[in-house]
């Protein structure tokens, strides 16, 4: 039997001047593989991304939705928003089950069993699914580097099922597993697992990068050099949750570009080739963490010292990527710099100082 | 589960494939209409640019340059020249109000609006045909008096409605104070010369050396004319009432100016000249003086400082960098001298402020300074000649009478120009009359068809702020300056100072612009909605369709805004509006009657109205 060669897509780069921050008007396919309909919350992050990420990927597409909000939200009465082939399955077999349909697109293709060219096969876990429950799962489909984008959509809890803690619930944010009290008046008192970086360092062949909606071509254009990638390629998305994060609906752009000001959820790539970090992105500003906090009701609760901690953790994410830090993000770093989140005018007053 | 692409076994197709039909992407997931969360609308309205409210001619400023932005440079002239009859001149000589309102101002730099004006005009004088066209002819005929900006802009107006209009102009050439006021280092000759071909080509006859009330009277324009527009501008100089002001070597601005652009003049400078005055033509004379061979240049203001002068800063800026040197606080009383000019009498003096007196307090305790000079130009305003006039169309300041609207009394007369706008508070400047003369034009086409006149109606109700805009997206760029003549060089000629933009930077100085509170199409609420239901299928500029069945109002798109275009409305401010109901889970739209008819309604009506 003649072994067919396997078509595969190159989705162009986007043009993006200045990293996204000026006027867009990308040149995007005019389908839509996301359609509206869908039940989830009003200003949605992962709903963004979703949206984004279907749409830098085009109509030939397969997606794999395990357990998580996405899958609960968009796709109840056997009923979804997809436009596009999309199949769910359990949280913990999120990697397994995409491995599985790149490796039998792989299979069809070459017995000529498929005709055309292959698809696009992006699994959307849940930072639950992603951090938690599946990790085993999709580290053995990066390890086995199928050819297919697994995205972790990181709203840093268990939103699904009320606002449970993950492992990349942020160090002091409230959820109903932690909440804060007399004895653990932080709440959360551990710091988030270091995901994207964990799958670069023990996946080296494959493209790693963080991403966040706060910056949509950049968002856009990691997921298409993921697909260019030939072999398994690993994406982090920020999307902030209006529920869980407490936050007026629409600050959801506004919070995913503050994340990434105030050096919490730093954006970098993994090169494969090369085998080292890429930290080139710069957001246009640095700000103090408080900036990003104040604006949620799940850090509400936090003491001076808390903020500190995380403007400490934040600075340590910074020098990671190898960022001068300015003299004011260091006195923010000391507890005798910052005031409780309780008085939120005085709070305010500190972010105008610095 | 979409059913795209994949096998469905005949059992399945009944009957669940009936309950859950795939979503399609013109209608989306159509069991789900979740418009009926939201208690807020997004709505795209258009509000009024700073630059262009504060234009004396409200040219639609963001408009063309977005057109330029975007590389339509055709369209773009065609939209200045809706309002602006010679943006080749303006983009000179205008002291761009535009600039000083620009958002961008308080940001970073303002747009060099004016640089980019005179691009798209150079752009519209090397057209073979003008985009403009002459309206359809309506048999009236229409009298304007004066060729200068406020004529050139009535007539040029009601050309394109249909009137047959004929210009008066008592000089050689037609221009008005754009010929006889500016000088040929600002404005070049041919420049104007195509503007006015530009007037004769849309039908406007052009009569020269035909003065009225010498070569017609005002009885003629009354017969001869269904109506009639004076634009007739400030002719005279001012005098400081100094004495000996009759001394040979004793100019006045105007007349002076008037003479080299009219090509008339006699003046030989000597080698020390003062000016006396501290406006824009006071600025010109000085720098026109140090062309025609002056060596030493100063100027006499009765300002304190540079600050107080009433002129433009940047030809303040460029006057010093030629060399004219400033002498502050001091007003002339004599020109002392045997028959000619030798020297000045100087005293201190400073602005009162009277109103009915003279503003000028002279203080004649302090010593006084004789000031040497060859020649004296004199250049503080200009009056009006109106002996012509019937004495009940005079006003008190010595203009024409005019109501708001231009009017003299229920004649078929108006007036448009500085000879109405002196003393009005208004700026007399070229822009200003030029926009007087549009809206005069307008108001004479209602009154000859019969239409009542209205105060004029600024279009959009809100003028944007900074603060309402969305400043993420705007990075900061610096300003793209025009190349300039070196101050040696310009001493010598009579070359243009100022130089234009190429294509290359008039489309980058487009770019910085914000588009204050108006819809650019920059595809940002498109991307960032979640749901997605804003679409771009129908797209032009500022056209995007929100489907309303299914936004939520989260308000991510009002938020993210660049330009503060959207905004959000009450639902309950809608009277066709979504009325909330108890579940979204809806099985099929028919199950709640009317409410969901309503919204499938709201769906067909356009998109700029939802």
């Amino acid at each position: 039997m003649p072994v067919i060669e396997v078509q595969r897509q190159a989705l162009p780069i986007l043009d993006s001047p200045n990293q996204g921050a000026r006027f867009y008007n990308p040149d995007l396919p005019s389908s839509e593989p996301y359609v509206p309909g869908h039940r989830t919350c009003a200003g949605c992050g992962p709903a963004i991304q979703y949206r984004m990420t279907s749409k830098a990927s085009g109509d030939n597409t397969i997606l794999v939705g395990p357990t998580g909000c996405m899958y609960v939200a968009n796709s109840s009465y056997l009923c979804t928003p997809y436009n596009v082939p999309w199949a769910h399955t359990q949280i913990g077999s999120a990697g397994s089950f995409t491995a599985g349909v790149a490796a039998a697109y792989e299979a069809m293709i070459r017995k000529g069993k498929w005709k055309g060219t292959f698809p696009n096969i992006i699994c959307e876990a849940g930072d639950g699914s992603a951090s938690d429950i599946g990790l085993g799962s999709i580290s053995g489909a990066l390890y086995r580097n199928h050819d297919c984008l697994i995205i972790c959509y990181d709203n840093e809890q268990y939103a699904n099922t009320g606002i449970q803690a993950s492992s990349r619930t942020p160090y002091g944010a409230m959820t109903t597993f932690s909440p804060p009290g007399p004895k653990v008046p932080e709440a959360k008192t551990l710091y988030p697992k270091d995901l994207a970086r964990m799958m670069a360092a023990g996946h080296p062949h494959c493209y790693v990068a963080t991403a966040s909606v706060g910056y949509p071509i950049d968002l856009m254009n990691k997921v298409r050099k993921g697909l260019n990638h030939r072999g398994a390629a690993y994406l982090m998305v920020y999307t902030p949750c209006q529920k869980g994060f407490v936050y007026e609906t629409p600050r959801s752009i506004d919070l995913g570009r503050l994340v990434v000001e105030c050096g919490l959820y730093p954006i970098w790539e993994w090169n494969p080739e090369k085998r080292a970090y890429d930290y080139s992105f710069r957001p246009q500003s640095m700000r103090p963490v408080s900036d990003y906090l104040k604006l949620q009701g799940r850090f509400g609760h936090l003491h001076a010292e808390h903020i500190a901690n995380l403007q400490k953790f934040a600075n340590e994410q910074w020098r990671m990527m190898g960022v001068e830090l300015p003299e004011a993000l260091i006195r923010a770093a000391d507890a005798k710099n910052q005031v409780n989140m309780g008085a939120a005018a005085e709070a305010e007053a500190v972010a105008q100082t610095l | 589960m979409s059913t795209k692409g994949t096998h469905i076994p005949d059992w399945l197709t009944v009957p669940f494939a009936g309950i859950t039909p795939a979503p399609s992407q013109e209608k989306g997931q159509d069991l789900f209409p979740t418009g009926n969360w939201r208690s807020i609308r997004p709505v795209y309205r258009d509000k009024l640019p700073p630059c262009n409210n504060a234009c004396g001619t409200n040219e639609k400023i963001q408009g063309y340059l977005d057109l330029v932005k975007r590389g339509k440079y055709l369209d773009a002239y065609a939209l200045i020249k809706e309002d602006m009859p010679f943006p080749s001149v303006t983009g000179r000589v205008c002291y761009h109000p535009c600039e000083q309102a620009c958002n961008r101002g308080q940001y970073d730099e303002a747009i060099s609006i004016r640089a980019v004006e005179r691009f798209l005009g150079d752009l519209g004088q090397a057209l073979a045909r003008d985009v403009v066209k002459p309206g359809k002819p309506n048999g009236k005929k229409v009298a304007v008096v004066g060729s200068g900006p406020a004529g050139h802009s009535a007539a040029y107006q009601l050309a394109r409605l249909g009137y047959k209009v004929t210009i008066l102009e008592k000089s050689p050439k037609a221009g008005g104070l754009n010929r006889g006021g500016i000088p040929d280092w600002v404005l070049p000759q041919h420049v104007l010369d195509r503007e006015i071909e530009r007037l004769v080509e849309l039908g406007v006859t052009i009569k020269t050396n035909v003065e009225v009330g010498k070569d017609v009277t005002w009885n003629d324009l009354k017969q001869n004319y269904d109506a009639c527009v004076l634009a007739v501008g400030l002719t005279e100089p001012n005098s400081v009432r100094a004495e000996g002001e009759n001394k040979d070597g004793v100019l006045y601005g105007l007349p002076f100016l008037r003479d080299i652009g009219m090509g008339t003049s006699k003046v030989r400078l000597g080698a020390r000249v003062a000016v006396i005055g501290g406006g824009n033509t006071a600025i010109d004379c000085a720098r026109e003086a140090l062309r025609q061979g002056a060596v030493e240049v100063t100027m006499i203001t009765v300002e304190s400082n540079p600050q107080e002068m009433p002129c433009v800063p940047e030809d303040l800026h460029d006057m010093l960098e030629e060399g004219v040197e400033l002498l502050h606080g001091r007003a002339m009383t004599a020109v002392l001298g045997n028959g000619r000019v030798e020297a000045l009498q100087l005293y201190p003096a400073r602005f009162s402020g009277a109103i009915n007196a003279s503003p000028i307090t002279v203080n004649r305790e302090a010593p006084a300074e004789r000031f040497a000079v060859d020649n004296v130009i004199i250049a503080v305003g200009q009056h009006a000649s109106l002996t012509w006039l019937p004495k009940e169309c005079k006003n008190e300041r010595g203009t024409i009478k005019v109501d708001r609207f231009g009017r003299l009394g229920d004649t078929n007369f108006f007036a448009a120009g500085d000879i109405v706008q002196l003393g009005s508070g208004q700026p007399l400047m070229v822009v200003n009359a030029v926009g007087d003369g549009k809206r005069v034009a307008f108001n004479l086409d209602k009154v000859l068809r019969g239409e009542p006149l209205e105060p004029r109606k600024v279009p959009v109700d809100v003028i944007m702020d900074l603060n309402r805009m969305n400043m993420t997206y705007f990075p900061h760029f610096p300003r793209v300056r025009q190349a300039m003549l070196p101050p040696v060089r310009r001493r010598k000629t009579q070359e243009e100072v100022i130089q234009p933009f190429t294509e290359e930077q008039a489309v980058e100085e487009a770019s910085r612009c914000f588009s204050c509170g108006t819809c650019n199409a920059c595809d940002n609420c498109y991307l960032v909605c979640p749901e997605p239901c804003i679409v771009r299928s129908a797209r032009s500029n500022g056209l995007y369709k929100i489907l309303v069945n299914y936004c939520k109002g989260c308000r991510v798109c009002i938020e993210e805004c660049p330009t503060g275009c959207l905004e959000g409305v009450p639902e309950l401010d809608f009277d066709t509006g979504v009325v909330r109901m108890d579940t979204a889970f809806a099985i099929s739209p028919g199950l709640h009657g009317r409410q969901a008819q309503e919204m499938l309604n709201l769906g067909s009506r356009p998109a700029k109205e939802i």
